[in-house]
Formats: C-alpha cells, sequence, structure tokens
C-alpha cells in the first residue's frame, strides 16, 4: 500500500470512529460504575451487565428476540423461496394477478393494519404470546419479488433436466433451485432477520406481559420507567442497550460486503 | 415428470397454487383484509370493550379534521420531512461523490457510516436521549466550554423536533450514501474523462455530469425518505413520547396514542386511512419514478 493511502485509510477509520461515537462512549459507559459516571471518573465494573441481565430481566429478552426474530426468518424465507419458485417458474391462471398482490404490499405502510391485526389476534386469543409476534411478520412481498427476480436468471434447463430424471417440483426446489440462490436467500434472510430484531411498534401493541418482551420493549421501558429515582442510571441503561445492538453488530462485522450488496440491489424495491 | 392419469393432471394444474398459498394466505389475513377492516372501523364508533360498535358515518374523520392535534401531528410531519429530507440527501451525495471509489479507506468508512441504519432503533434513541441530555449529555459536555450554555434539548419544544431529525439523520444517512454510490458508480467512466479533458474543473463536472446523471437515483431516495418521514414513530415514542406540549407529536405517534392509549377505535381507524391514503399515492409516484429510471438508462 502507498504511504499517502495508509494515512487516508488512518483518517477515514478517525472519521468514521467520531461518526459512531456516542454509541461506542455508550459502551464505554457501559463499563462504569454509576458513581463514576456521574462524578466524571474512571472506575470499571461488570456488575450493570450483571444488573440487566439478572435483576432487569435481559437474558428473557435476549432469548425472546432471537426466538421471535429467528422463526419470523425461518417461517418468511420458507414462505417467499416456495412462492418466488412458483412465480418464477410456473404460468398458471391468476399467476400475474397473485404476483402484482405480493409485490404491492411493498406500497401498503404497516401502521394501516396495526389496529385491525390486533384484533385479528384479540380474537385468536394470540395477544401475549410468541405467536402473535410473530405470524403478522413472517409474509414478506419484497423477499418473494427479490428471490423470484433471482430464480428466474437461473437456466430452466436444469429444471427440465431433473423433471426427466422423475423429480417432482419439491425435489427440484429443494435440490438445484435452493442451492443456486443461496446468495440470494441469505441475504434476504439477513434482512428479515435484522428488521424483526428491531421491530418496535408491534411488539409494542401486542405483547403485555413482561415475560414476553423483545429487547426492543425491554430496553424502552428501562429507559422510560427508570429505576433510579431522580438520576437515570445511565451506565446500567447502556449496558442493556449494548446487549440490545451486540447480536446485529457482530452479524453486521462478519457480513458486512454481503450485507450492503443486498440492501442496494434492494434500492430497485 | 408426473405420473400419467387424471389425477396427476389435476395435481399439475394444483402445484402452483400449493407453493403460493402460504405466502397468499399471510398477505391476505395480515395486509389486504386489515385495510377493509380498517374502512369499516374508521365509520364506528368503539372501544374495544363495548359490545355493540354503531355506525356513524363521517363523523370520526369530521372530528379529526376539526381537532388541533391532526392538525399540529401533520404540520409537525411536514416540518420533520421538509428538513430531514433534503439534509440527508444533500448530505449523502456530497459524501457518496468522495467515497465511491473502491480504495480501503473509503470501504472502512463506508462501513462505518452504514452501520446506524442496522442497528436497533430503540438503542440509538436511548443513546441520543443521554447524548441530548441536559445535564450529563455529550452534547452540552461539548458545548459548554464555548459558552453555549446548557440547552434543554428534549424539554424545549422548539429543540426537541431538530433532535429527531438529527438523530434520524445520523441513522440513516449510510443507507442514502450507499444508494448514491451504487448510483454514481453506474455512471459511464468515459463522461468524466470527457468532461476532464473539456478542462472541467471539480464543481463543473459535478454539476454537469454527476448531478444529472444521478437524479434518478435522487428522485427514488427523496421519496422513500418522504414515505419515511411520515412512517417515524419508534424515535418519538422512546424520546419525547410526542412532546414537548404536542412538538414532536407526529403522526404516526398520535395514531399510537389515539388507538392504543386512548382505545378510540374509530377516531384511530379514520387517522390510519388518511395515512394510507397519502402514503400510498407517494408510493405510486415512486414506482413510477423507478420505472422512468430503467428508461433513462438505456
Amino acid at each position: 500500500m502507498k504511504p499517502e493511502n495508509r494515512i487516508l485509510a488512518v483518517l477515514s477509520l478517525l472519521v468514521g470512529l467520531l461518526f459512531l461515537s456516542p454509541v461506542l462512549y455508550s459502551i464505554w459507559m457501559s463499563f462504569q460504575t454509576a458513581d463514576a459516571f456521574y462524578a466524571g471518573e474512571v472506575a470499571f465494573t461488570l456488575d450493570n451487565y450483571g444488573r440487566a441481565i439478572g435483576q432487569f430481566n435481559f437474558a428473557r429478552y435476549l432469548a425472546n428476540s432471537l426466538i421471535v426474530s429467528g422463526l419470523v426468518t425461518v417461517l418468511g424465507i420458507t414462505l417467499a423461496t416456495l412462492a418466488a419458485f412458483a412465480f418464477a417458474r410456473f404460468r398458471f391462471p391468476a399467476s400475474d394477478l397473485l404476483f402484482g398482490a405480493t409485490v404491492a404490499t411493498l406500497m401498503i405502510p404497516s401502521h394501516i393494519s396495526l389496529i385491525p391485526n390486533y384484533l385479528t389476534l384479540a380474537k385468536a386469543g394470540l395477544l401475549d404470546t410468541y405467536a402473535g409476534l410473530i405470524l403478522p411478520a413472517i409474509s414478506n412481498g419484497f423477499a418473494a419479488f427479490f428471490l423470484r427476480q433471482y430464480i428466474r436468471g437461473i437456466p430452466k434447463a436444469l429444471d427440465e433436466a431433473a423433471y426427466m430424471d422423475g423429480a417432482t417440483p419439491l425435489q427440484v426446489l429443494w435440490r438445484i433451485i435452493v442451492p443456486l440462490s443461496r446468495p440470494a436467500i441469505s441475504s434476504m434472510a439477513l434482512y428479515i432477520f435484522i428488521t424483526e430484531w428491531n421491530n418496535y411498534i408491534w411488539p409494542l401493541v401486542a405483547v403485555g406481559r413482561q415475560d414476553l418482551y423483545t429487547l426492543q420493549i425491554g430496553l424502552a421501558r428501562l429507559y422510560r420507567v427508570n429505576p433510579g429515582e431522580g438520576l437515570i442510571d445511565w451506565p446500567l441503561v447502556m449496558a442493556a442497550s449494548t446487549i440490545t445492538i451486540l447480536p446485529v453488530l457482530i452479524g453486521f462485522l462478519l457480513v458486512e460486503r454481503h450485507l450492503v450488496r443486498g440492501i442496494t440491489m434492494g434500492a430497485i424495491k | 415428470m408426473f405420473p400419467a392419469g387424471a389425477n396427476s393432471a389435476m395435481l399439475r394444474k394444483l402445484t402452483p397454487y400449493l407453493f403460493v398459498a402460504p405466502l397468499m394466505i399471510f398477505i391476505a389475513v395480515f395486509t389486504y383484509i386489515p385495510i377493509l377492516t380498517s374502512l369499516n372501523l374508521s365509520v364506528r364508533e368503539w372501544n374495544f370493550l363495548s359490545s355493540n360498535m354503531p355506525f356513524v358515518g363521517l363523523r370520526n374523520y369530521e372530528q379529526l379534521l376539526l381537532s388541533r392535534d391532526f392538525w399540529n401531528s401533520l404540520r409537525v410531519t411536514t416540518l420533520f420531512a421538509v428538513f430531514s429530507v433534503p439534509l440527508r440527501l444533500g448530505a449523502a451525495l456530497v459524501i457518496a461523490n468522495y467515497l465511491v471509489r473502491e480504495t480501503l479507506s473509503s470501504r472502512l468508512l463506508r462501513g462505518a457510516l452504514f452501520l446506524p441504519s442496522v442497528t436497533s432503533t430503540v438503542s440509538i434513541a436511548v443513546v441520543f436521549s443521554w447524548v441530548f441530555s441536559t445535564d450529563y449529555g455529550m452534547m452540552n459536555a461539548l458545548l459548554e466550554p464555548f459558552g453555549l450554555g446548557r440547552p434543554q434539548w428534549l424539554q424545549d419544544p422548539h429543540l426537541a423536533l431538530w433532535v429527531l431529525i438529527f438523530v434520524n439523520t445520523w441513522k440513516q444517512i449510510g443507507y442514502d450514501i450507499v444508494i448514491y454510490i451504487a448510483g454514481l458508480q453506474a455512471i459511464p467512466r468515459e463522461l468524466y474523462d470527457a468532461a476532464s479533458v473539456d478542462g472541467g474543473r471539480r464543481w463543473h463536472v459535478f454539476r454537469r455530469v454527476t448531478l444529472p446523471l444521478v437524479m434518478p437515483t435522487t428522485y427514488f431516495l427523496l421519496i422513500i425518505s418522504v414515505i419515511e418521514a411520515f412512517q417515524v414513530f419508534t424515535i418519538v415514542n422512546v424520546m419525547t413520547h410526542g412532546g414537548p406540549a404536542g412538538a414532536t407529536d407526529m403522526l404516526v405517534n398520535l395514531l399510537y396514542e389515539i388507538g392504543f392509549v386512548l382505545f378510540d377505535i374509530g377516531r384511530g381507524s379514520a387517522l390510519a386511512v388518511i395515512l394510507f391514503v397519502l402514503l400510498v399515492a407517494l408510493a405510486i409516484v415512486k414506482s413510477r419514478i423507478i420505472g422512468s429510471k430503467v428508461h433513462y438508462e438505456a
């Protein structure tokens, strides 16, 4: 690397760190005692994490977020892939209409279904359950659209050869289309997981029981209904916030390029 | 491919429907039927508890349009959009122009700028609640040495909305930059070379080549960020609850308050329908523009 490039890289890193400084500082703060923070001193501790996880139930919220986001991702990808395969490979009466209805969901703002979905789930007795958190989130029109475009790029001759050998459509999907669509499927899985992980308004209305809170709800409550009287216990809140950010942050660092590519492609939506 | 016979012919016709059915059922139940439900509820009076929901015609719409809360929310949301969108796009284009080359330094910086857009909005709202808190916040710690006082950012009706605009911009700008970079990289290099040969200076090249050629990207980002601005909820709910004195009471926050705090389902649904019409109109404009973008690149 040329020396001026190295300088530029260091400079960029500094600008990036400056931009992220509020979050980076919040992580630093989460390892400080509250007394030290308010006195403007430095005193290292893990106690905030201990209290967030134990006393304030964040281990449970973390588990809930993983369960909900995980299931939404698996079910969402399954539904989207099945439909995308049919839309890409079969012509059938109403296929244009149904595909149009799928794509049109991208234009429909989610708030219109907030009250009706609440009522639907109340009627089904599913408020305050995992199912109530998961079911409204698993139909993803964008993922179906995106995967359909991708599958259309896979040569149809591969399908036909498999059909000649006596494969069923489900086998063609599973043995040929899915393996060849892996990059698109993993981009979409990531996109669904992150969206669901960060979902706030739906869990806010669908869940009242504390043991079903996701991290987002738990964190908002911890900050809003602050345990410390008068002064907010910022280091404790920041420990909870760090727990909330961390899984996506780690995932991001692992697959950043992949994700950026997925999102850039997503811009055509 | 399929065993012969009448049954299998039937099955073959049915196959694609079986593949699309699960998705279609969920889309119908949780996306399309709710639109009709909202329309129906918007002409009724109901509070979740009472056993009957009498038809009241357009009274909910009338009440809404005569209320100060609605016009306040519309004004606040419009202000938010009018100031946050140009800020986001302007800054994003300038930054993207610097980061367009595939070097290590530009990739590092892109990564850092992009990170907030995939980070939990609640976490960001909590972190910035601290940044802008009056007594122990980062912002006042930075400003005070310069004699700029200690503004009560989130308690001052003149400042709170600006804080939310700032936080939203900070969170979303990385996405805008990534999209702009994709748009910039699609511009043929020869155009830049030609402009440089003509003796064009940096600003000249930017204005004559870059700006017109990223116009489709700009339109795209413009519409989606306006749509987004009209759906902002999380940062409001966490940072201000719509206050102080309604200064940050954006439309979806008002919808949440009417529907899930006051339990006025009729009026909440009427607001949902109005917002829906507004956003679908914007989305249709967007899809037209994407159509023209394809044409533009051809």
